[in-house]
């Protein structure tokens, strides 16, 4: 478990600024917590682009696949020959094949947010309950007692209301 | 948009209170609702087991009832919730933020409520899991040219997409809840927010996440009412065999959802204190769309009667005629007034803004919707093809009563919701507010670049 820099803001501007701060600093990663979404912060730290986007789209493709061989093997394996008509049916069986290709879009997109996001994570994680209000923390790793203390000169230069030094993983 | 003088801090505090601080109305209103599900749904559920589906009005010729009825309802009712929450989101509409999480939970209810109808309907629940393919002893597999299993599918998919999609949009709210509360509440919402901190990454990955749910969603709202629709259209019934029924079914589904939503807004600003998060803007814009989407059902309806018109197929009159004019014509009658001219004082805007008025008028339009989805099943299927196989269809009291537990069903599930789940979303309604100013000033650069 490693030693972190923490400071808190009450504006979410000074916040980005004080990431920005600290990764130009060479800081690796800062980490910023906040009650809501930050519009900009990817651009300050950049973040790399989600995959979400392929699981979503391998989980549809998958399902569509899927969702038709489903009906059709049924078809085939399981004649019912209705007056001259196909044993599979294109327009129906896209039907299925649409709904399964929704259905497995959706789990796999939910598959990709826990991976990305790294959840379920209950302990031993940077944390204080006043982002879940109206605070803004940004927190960053430190090695070493020289390094969390430059990190804290730069948040306090940023304009932190108040530095913590918190154990735990980012 | 909510009340902009309100802090970050009062927010969370609102929304806390109304999950841990209960009145004793609202106990009564729970226990009165908890009586009607099993005076109304469960009693003669059971008793309709116990004596067979004889026990339901239905008989040759009408084979669906009152129940399929309500079950169109209740996946109507569903709709706007999910779809509207859906397409608000993908076209970034501020005024969403403060009302889709209850909408939500209503198209989440009305879901399982529909659900609920198909296994009465069926006669024989215990064999539901026939429509589910797995490999089974019988050989048996289900036959997907059916409407049926196209119904199956689409609501399994429906129910877990909206299942998701509520979920996924409540896990912050989760966390700011976890702070605040202990016992086996904290428990749970340690459970239920999955260690959600709000980190940038975490943020990044639900917004990418819930975009993309919601653009899978839109279709699916959309598919799931017309394979609904399918289930009638696809029948060679005169006055169900028309092409017009996919659209007829989403836009009545559509309208009779957002109807259900103003009620469910005007129950939580007055009952659970959310005056100054759900304001008139809400009620203007849903009283907007709902004009729309009345005036879309009733050129729908106008299109429906006129193409049964101009086919000159006598069976299509027959049936048209017993709709408008037969035993059941007062009905539809009260539905062209419920759903399409009483809605037409949403055109003024001081009537749109007046809470009371407003709910009355979305109750009105749903007991319309109610009627019309009544119709569908009690005008056709009586009057087919040959007149020495017509016949009359009165539902049953057990049919009766079940339709009234269905209500008690959706208005149990309902509160409980509400002191589970946050029934405003905390962290979209922050967002609408002016973003926080810094109070202090940065100190003087420290020489770090």
């Amino acid at each position: 478990m490693s030693t972190n820099a923490l400071g808190l803001f009450d504006a979410p501007s000074t916040a980005i600024e004080a990431a920005g701060a600290l990764k130009g600093a060479g800081f690796d990663s800062p980490t910023v917590i906040s009650p809501i979404p930050l519009h900009g912060i990817d651009e300050v730290l950049g973040k790399k682009k989600s995959v979400i986007k392929r699981f979503t789209f391998f989980g549809a493709l998958f399902g569509g696949i899927a969702g038709f061989s489903l009906a059709a093997g049924t078809a085939v394996m399981y004649v019912h020959a209705t007056g001259g008509r196909p044993v599979i049916a294109i327009p129906p069986f896209l039907i299925i094949t649409y709904e399964l290709t929704i259905l497995c879009g959706i789990l796999a997109t939910v598959c990709g947010f826990i991976l990305g996001s790294r959840l379920p994570a209950f302990k031993d994680r940077v944390y204080v309950p006043e982002v879940a209000v109206d605070k803004f923390a940004v927190t960053v790793s430190c090695e070493d007692t020289e390094r969390l203390k430059r990190a804290q000169e730069i948040l306090q230069s940023s304009g932190a209301e108040e530095i913590r030094e918190v154990e735990g993983a980012q | 948009m909510a009340n902009q003088d309100i802090s970050f801090a009062q927010i969370n505090d609102d929304v806390v209170r109304s999950l841990v601080v209960t009145g004793r109305n609202y106990y009564i209103t729970l226990a009165i609702s908890i009586l009607v599900t099993f005076a109304c749904f469960v009693g003669p559920w059971f008793y309709q087991l116990r004596y067979g589906i004889g026990a339901a009005g239905m008989n040759h010729p009408t084979v669906w009832g009152t129940y399929l009825a309500s079950f169109i309802f209740w996946i109507g009712l569903s709709h706007s919730g999910t779809l509207l929450s859906a397409v608000l989101h993908l076209t970034n509409s501020e005024w969403r933020k403060a009302m889709y999480r209850s909408a939500e939970a209503m198209t989440l209810f009305s879901v399982m409520v529909a659900a609920m109808m198909v296994m009465v309907h069926v006669g024989r629940p215990w064999f539901v899991h026939w429509a589910v393919p797995y490999p089974n002893q019988m050989e048996m597999w289900p036959n997907f040219r059916s409407p049926l299993m196209f119904d199956v599918m689409a609501i399994t998919t429906y129910m877990t997409g909206s299942i998701i999609f509520i979920y996924m949009g409540t896990i912050p709210d989760f966390a700011a809840v976890r702070d605040r509360t202990s016992g086996w509440r904290h428990h749970m919402y340690v459970l239920l927010s999955l260690g959600w901190r709000g980190t940038d990454t975490e943020w990044n990955r639900l917004h990418w996440a819930y975009t993309f749910l919601a653009v899978l969603i839109v279709p699916l709202a959309v598919s799931v009412h017309s394979i609904v629709s399918w289930d009638f259209a696809l029948s060679v019934v005169p006055a169900l065999h028309q092409t017009i029924f996919a659209p007829y079914f989403v836009v009545g589904a559509i309208y009779s959802g957002t109807a259900g939503i103003v009620t469910v807004m005007f129950v939580l600003r007055k009952y659970m204190k959310f005056e100054h998060l759900i304001t008139k803007l809400h009620f203007d814009n849903l009283g907007k769309l709902l004009l729309v989407m009345s005036l879309l059902w009733t050129y729908i309806n106008m299109v429906e009667l006129f193409t049964g018109w101009y086919s000159e197929s006598s069976e299509e009159y027959e049936a048209l005629g017993f709709r408008l004019f037969g035993f059941y014509g007062p009905l539809y009658w009260e539905m062209i007034i419920f759903c399409a001219l009483a809605p037409l004082l949403l055109i003024s805007k001081r009537f749109r803004t007046s809470f009371v008025p407003m709910l009355i008028l979305s109750i009105v339009i749903n007991i319309g919707m109610y009627t019309e989805r009544f119709l569908i099943v009690a005008t056709s299927l009586p009057r087919q093809y040959l007149p020495d196989a017509w016949g009359m269809y009165v539902p049953s009291l057990v049919e009766i009563a079940i339709m009234v537990g269905s209500f008690g069903m959706f208005t149990t599930l309902f509160l409980i919701f509400v002191k589970i789940f946050p029934s405003i979303s905390l962290y979209e309604v922050k967002e609408t507010l002016p973003e926080p100013q810094p109070k202090s000033k940065p100190q003087a650069d420290s020489g770090v670049s």
